[in-house]
Order: C-alpha cells, then sequence, then structure tokens
C-alpha cells in the first residue's frame, strides 16, 4: 500500500498546485509565477519546522502566508499588463525566485551537522513527518485534508457573488468594470488566494520529499500548475482533480512500465485529451449532464 | 461508450497493479533497478540496465544466490523503472519497489534523485519513532560527496572524488611542477557538478598548494559557451578543472577549440571519463585527464565491459559499479542467510538482514581491486588516471 499512499500524496499536492492557478485562470488571467509561490512555501515551512522546530501546520500556514504576499505583490504590477505581457511578466518573477532559492544558503549547526539551504545544493533532511512518526496512511490523510479544505473554499467561492464577479472579469473585463466591479480587489484577491494555495502545496511538497532544490521549481512547474485547469475544464474545481489524476495517475505512474514509449506517449496523449475535450474534462456540458445524471438542482433553474 | 470506459478503467487499474516478479515454481531473490532513462542522462541508465542484466546472468551462471536452508535462488532484476531524474518520481519508484518482492534497489543516478530517496528511509534502524522506509538502496551511480550518511538503510559503491581529486593533483604537483594555478569550469545548476567542484576540486587543489584563480559557470542545458571561454582566456589557467557532464564539456571544449583557448592541462569530472564524451568530441578531449574508478586494465574488467556490450551498454566508471552491485549483493544475501520466502513478514526480516550484511561489509572485490567500506556506508574504491588519447580513454597513472 506505500506506492499507493504516495501516490495519493503526489495527486493532492499536485491538485493544490492546480487549484492555485485555477481561481486565476478564473479571472481570465495567466500566471507563470505559481512554481515560485510553491517554491516560497516550501523552503519557508521546510525551514520553520527544520531549523526552529515549529509545528508543520503553522510552518505551512506561514508558507501560505508568504506565498500570498509574494503573490499579491506581483498582483498589483500585473494589473497594468495582460494576456501575453502578463504571462512574461510572472514567468520572469517565477525565475527571478528560483534564482533566489539557487543562490540562498542559511546554514546552521544542530548537533553534529548542519541543516538549512544551501544554494544549488537545496535544502535535506526536511523530515518533519517521519521524525514525527507519521506514517504514511497518516501523511495522506494530513495532505488530502488540505485538498478538500481548498476545494470545498473554491468550489463554495464558484457559487458565491465573488465567484461570480471572478468569471465576469475572466469573460470580460471591460463589462464587469462597467457595472462597478473593482478589477484591482478581484485580480490581487484571485493572484494572493491562488499564491496561498501554491504555498500550502509547495510545504506539503518539502515535507513530502525531504529535500528540495531550485530545479524542482523551474518554469516546468509553472506549465503543469496551468495545464490541470485547462486539460481538466475550469467549469469546476473537480476537473483540476481529474486532470490530475489523469496526468500523474496515469501518464506519469499508470504508464511506466512502458519504459521508453513512456515519455513519447506522454504528450501525444495530453494532446488527444485536449483534441476530445477541448473545453477540459469537465466543461459545462459534462457538468450539466452529471448534475442530470444524479439529480442535483442546477443553482438557476 | 461505457464498454470503452470499463476498459480504459481496467487498463488503468491493471497498469498501476504492483508487480511482483518472483516466479511461482522456483526460488528466487530479487532486486530492482531504478535511474534516468530520459533527457540528456538517458545513457547513464541504459548503460546501468546493460551492466545489471548482464552481471545478474553472470550469478545465475555460477549457481545463483545461496539461501539459509542451502537451497539455491535465481537472482531476478525486475524492470529498470525510469525516475526522469526527477526527485518525486523517484520518491514513486522506490515506494512502488518497496510494494514488491524486492530486497534491496540499485540506483539512483541523479545526486538529486538520491537526496530525497534516502531521506525517506528510516535514519536510524530500530529507532521505532522514525517512520521512515525501510528499504535498503545499493546506490550505483549518484556520486555527490557524502549521501549515504543521510539514512543507515543507504549505501553506496560510487568512487570517493575527494580521495581522488586530491591524489591527482598530488600526482600534478610532482609530476608538472611547472603548473601553479587552476581555473574551475563549473555546471552550477546540477548537484553532482556543483558540489564536485565548489566541495571537492576547488578545496583539493587549494590543499596541494595550487593557487585557484576563479571559476566559470553555467548551466546543464547550456549550448553557447563564448563568455565562460572568454572568462578562462582572461584568467589564464595552466590547469583548467571542468566539473560538468559530457554534453556540455564538449561544447565548451569546443568553444574553446573555436576560440584558441589552450590551457597546458584540462582536468574532467568523474563522470566524463565515459563513452560519450569520446563520441562527441574525442579530438577536443585529447589529453584530459580524470581520475576513474573503471578502466578495462585486467582480465575481469575486460569481461565485465563485453558482457555489458552484449546487452547494448558501455562500460565506464558509473556502469560497472551497477555490475559490481550485484555481486556486492550477492555476496551479502549469501552472508545473511536469507530465507527466500514470499510472504510479506520474510521479505521485510529478508531486507533487514541484508541491510545488516551490507552495512557489516568490510571490504568489496571491484573490478579494479578490492574497495574499502567506510564508516558512513560509502566505498572507498581503488582508481586510475585516464587520459583521452586517440579517441579513446586510456590508463595515464595507476596511484596505488
Amino acid at each position: 500500500m506505500e506506492f499507493y499512499f504516495g501516490l495519493a500524496q503526489t495527486i493532492g499536492i499536485h491538485t493544490l498546485l492546480g487549484l492555485s492557478a485555477y481561481i486565476i485562470l478564473l479571472t481570465g488571467q495567466m500566471s507563470l509565477a505559481q512554481a515560485a509561490f510553491y517554491a516560497i512555501g516550501a523552503y519557508v515551512s521546510g525551514m520553520l519546522t527544520v531549523l526552529w522546530g515549529w509545528h508543520i501546520v503553522p510552518a505551512m500556514f506561514a508558507g501560505a502566508a508568504l506565498g500570498a504576499a509574494a503573490a499579491a505583490a506581483v498582483g498589483f504590477p500585473a494589473l497594468r499588463v495582460k494576456g501575453l505581457m502578463l504571462v512574461i511578466a510572472t514567468l520572469a518573477f517565477g525565475e527571478g525566485v528560483r534564482l533566489f532559492f539557487f543562490n540562498f544558503d542559511y546554514q546552521v549547526q544542530k548537533g553534529n551537522i548542519k541543516v538549512g539551504p544551501l544554494g544549488g545544493e537545496g535544502f535535506r533532511q526536511i523530515r518533519y513527518f517521519p521524525e514525527n512518526g507519521w506514517t504514511s496512511d497518516e501523511v495522506m490523510l494530513f495532505v488530502w485534508v488540505f485538498v478538500i479544505l481548498v476545494m470545498a473554499m473554491i468550489w463554495w467561492f464558484d457559487r458565491s457573488r465573488y465567484g461570480s464577479v471572478l468569471r465576469a472579469v475572466g469573460d470580460d473585463e471591460l463589462a464587469a468594470q462597467s457595472v462597478g466591479i473593482n478589477l484591482t480587489a478581484v485580480k490581487v484577491s484571485a493572484m494572493a488566494i491562488g499564491g496561498a494555495v501554491a504555498g500550502l502545496a509547495g510545504s506539503l511538497y518539502a515535507h513530502y520529499t525531504t529535500h528540495i532544490e531550485h530545479l524542482a521549481f523551474g518554469v516546468l512547474q509553472s506549465v503543469f500548475a496551468i495545464a490541470y485547469p485547462i486539460i481538466g475544464g475550469l467549469a469546476s474545481v473537480f476537473g483540476t482533480l481529474a486532470a490530475v489524476i489523469f496526468v500523474q495517475g496515469f501518464l506519469v505512474e499508470g504508464l511506466r512500465f512502458l519504459g521508453d514509449w513512456r515519455n513519447l506517449l506522454f504528450g501525444l496523449l495530453i494532446i488527444v485529451a485536449m483534441v476530445v475535450r477541448p473545453n477540459g474534462f469537465l466543461d459545462g456540458q459534462m457538468l450539466r449532464n452529471f448534475k442530470r445524471w444524479f439529480g442535483i438542482r442546477s443553482r438557476n433553474a | 461508450m461505457s464498454k470503452i470506459a470499463l476498459a480504459v478503467a481496467a487498463a488503468f487499474a491493471a497498469s498501476l497493479t504492483v508487480s511482483g516478479g518472483a516466479l511461482a515454481q522456483e526460488k528466487t531473490v530479487v532486486i530492482a533497478p531504478f535511474g534516468v532513462k530520459t533527457g540528456v542522462l538517458r545513457l547513464f541508465g541504459i548503460n546501468s540496465e546493460a551492466a545489471i542484466k548482464a552481471a545478474v546472468e553472470e550469478v545465475n551462471k555460477a549457481g545463483g544466490v545461496k539461501l539459509a536452508d542451502g537451497s539455491k535462488a535465481k537472482m531476478v532484476a525486475s524492470d529498470y523503472l525510469d525516475d526522469r531524474c526527477n526527485a518525486e518520481e523517484g520518491i514513486a519508484v522506490v515506494r512502488r519497489i518497496v510494494g514488491t518482492d524486492a530486497l534491496v534497489a540499485v540506483g539512483p543516478t541523479c545526486s538529486n534523485v538520491a537526496e530525497p530517496l534516502y531521506g525517506i528511509l528510516q535514519k536510524k534502524v530500530d529507532d521505532a519513532k522514525d517512520t521512515g522506509l525501510q528499504f535498503p538502496i545499493l546506490t550505483d551511480v549518484a556520486i555527490k560527496v557524502g549521501l549515504a550518511k543521510i539514512s543507515e538503510w543507504s549505501f553506496r559503491n560510487v568512487p570517493s572524488e575527494l580521495t581522488m581529486y586530491s591524489s591527482l593533483y598530488y600526482w600534478l604537483k610532482s609530476t608538472r611542477p611547472e603548473l601553479k594555478t587552476v581555473y574551475g569550469g563549473v555546471e552550477e545548476d546540477f548537484a553532482h557538478s556543483r558540489a564536485s567542484w565548489h566541495v571537492v576540486m576547488k578545496d583539493r587543489a587549494n590543499a596541494n598548494g595550487y593557487q585557484v584563480l576563479g571559476e566559470s559557470k553555467w548551466l546543464l542545458n547550456d549550448t553557447n559557451f563564448s563568455t565562460q571561454v572568454r572568462e578562462i582566456k582572461k584568467a589564464n589557467p595552466d590547469i583548467l578543472s571542468i566539473a560538468a557532464h559530457p554534453f556540455t564539456t564538449c561544447g565548451l571544449l569546443k568553444e574553446m577549440q573555436r576560440q584558441g583557448v589552450k590551457p597546458k592541462l584540462v582536468v574532467g569530472l568523474t563522470s566524463t571519463s565515459s563513452l560519450e564524451t569520446m563520441q562527441a568530441c574525442p579530438k577536443q578531449a585529447e589529453g584530459m585527464i580524470i581520475p576513474s574508478s573503471f578502466a578495462p586494465v585486467n582480465k575481469e574488467a575486460k569481461f565485465a565491459a563485453e558482457q555489458t556490450a552484449k546487452q547494448k551498454g558501455s562500460a565506464d566508471l558509473h556502469s560497472m559499479a551497477s555490475w559490481e552491485n550485484v555481486f556486492i549483493i550477492k555476496e551479502a544475501m549469501e552472508r545473511a542467510g536469507l530465507s527466500g520466502r514470499k510472504d510479506s513478514a520474510s521479505i521485510q526480516a529478508d531486507r533487514r538482514k541484508l541491510r545488516d550484511a551490507l552495512a557489516a561489509t568490510k571490504t568489496t572485490k571491484g573490478l579494479l581491486g578490492v574497495s574499502k567500506r567506510t564508516e558512513d556506508r560509502e566505498a572507498d574504491k581503488p582508481y586510475v588516471f585516464v587520459h583521452g588519447k586517440g579517441g579513446v580513454w586510456t590508463v595515464l597513472h595507476n596511484p596505488l
């Protein structure tokens, strides 16, 4: 069961990463800085548990808070640019953060070894879970508590006025502004929430792998973050989960037995998925079908 | 539609099923090789896989592995699993292996995978509070200095770069006294290369009385080295120490040739003493000196290289460590007295016995001679200095 518990942890962490981009995508913005917020959460929480002996929960919240603060800081200048310019701006920020951690040394003596981030060599010994007797199934449950909480929060947002506002901005910024929606508040808040969720994901990632380094937070990680909600569809938070299961569960782990062929199939199957489901796995029509099949009444009905 | 969905679901479930690899009819002991078979480091995995297959064949030709009850078991290497040099995937691979009847894993290729992997293992054996995995890993390739001490379940059969470069600079000091200065070239974003320059080469050059003039940096995926070569030209060192893998080492050497930069001596990274370098830049690598824990200098080494070639791999210091690992494991298994039973309690008990046997190992028989095992579960392997000559690596000096 060890493998399945580990896989569930990976799927949970990637779902959080995908959801961090989902909420930003709802406003029509595309951020390639999610890996940066993920890195901030990973390094901050790792340092708090390893160097200063914090409990993991407050350390995670600290990572999320700093992720949110960094995202809000990026969000303000992002108001002046949109579309491809925003992609480039967030990409530059993401690379800047990665390079910061690439050069970031802060080690302290703990017992007979030095611990803490050591630039390009990374940050090892983030062993909160095993050192505190957490078993794999307990870690899996812990990860999924956060996944469920975040999914519930975003699902609730989606059904609230705030969610409608996010989608209104995403559909037509000008129209949204003309009916009195404060674009600054909406975009910056979406970025901050996305940053916080990415920070949470990064915190869990650091404690899952026990070793982090700058290479784990490159642009490819940000591409995956936005790919999950796009492949899954923006109609529902569950689309992101479905996409993560497809990518991490099926393409990465499920096809591992294919050896070298797996890498060839990886890209091909994503293209096939996008061709078959151009609006994502869970688009509006699919969601309506689900509701009909399970007898769930629509809010608008 | 529902039939298709059912078929897809069934294929998905089947693909996630952990395969055991054990045959019901005969006793087997399973080892699980893994590493990278993707991207620029792909050849490392291909060579290791070939060497392991070849070595396992030799073990079985010689009768297999003797169990505690005196019976013989066939050694089986499960499918070589690709971790894509990615920490998350490496962890997933090992968790998958732990769910099988494998008694030990051989891998990984990349140091940035080895570090997190060792981190998820139990740090100290018998520490009931530590819930890390209790599974032995004997690493063949990941060479970054000082990793095995992370967990008492981690072992490495990789050469000590500290010892080898110390010896190389010492030898150069006595044989080439006219060389006074050293300049570094480092693949800064790759854990092994970076540590090899900053922790090993630079330190050892200083310790042997060389003046270190500085260093030029580049990244693993870089393809343009003009700026770095200009920096080297400006520094005008006697010795250029390159801490980089074959792909960027060749890129740098070709750019040096283009700009007419020719230090008196070029020292390379251990991992560069491979076939890839000689395929990519044989002329430019002419004269480059590298300490290596493998060269086909004796009957056993030549035989191992030939058998690996039959499995479509090439012999170098990394793949031949994989070969050696199979025999180290065989010897430790026989000393441990394994039950060979396939119930989960027996498998775990056998893993523990094997770990203890590996930990108790003081020396191992390698292809270049006897390797000593250190307290930190690392190897102190014999080595030679090789240099590029006529498109092949040939032994320049045997310091031992």
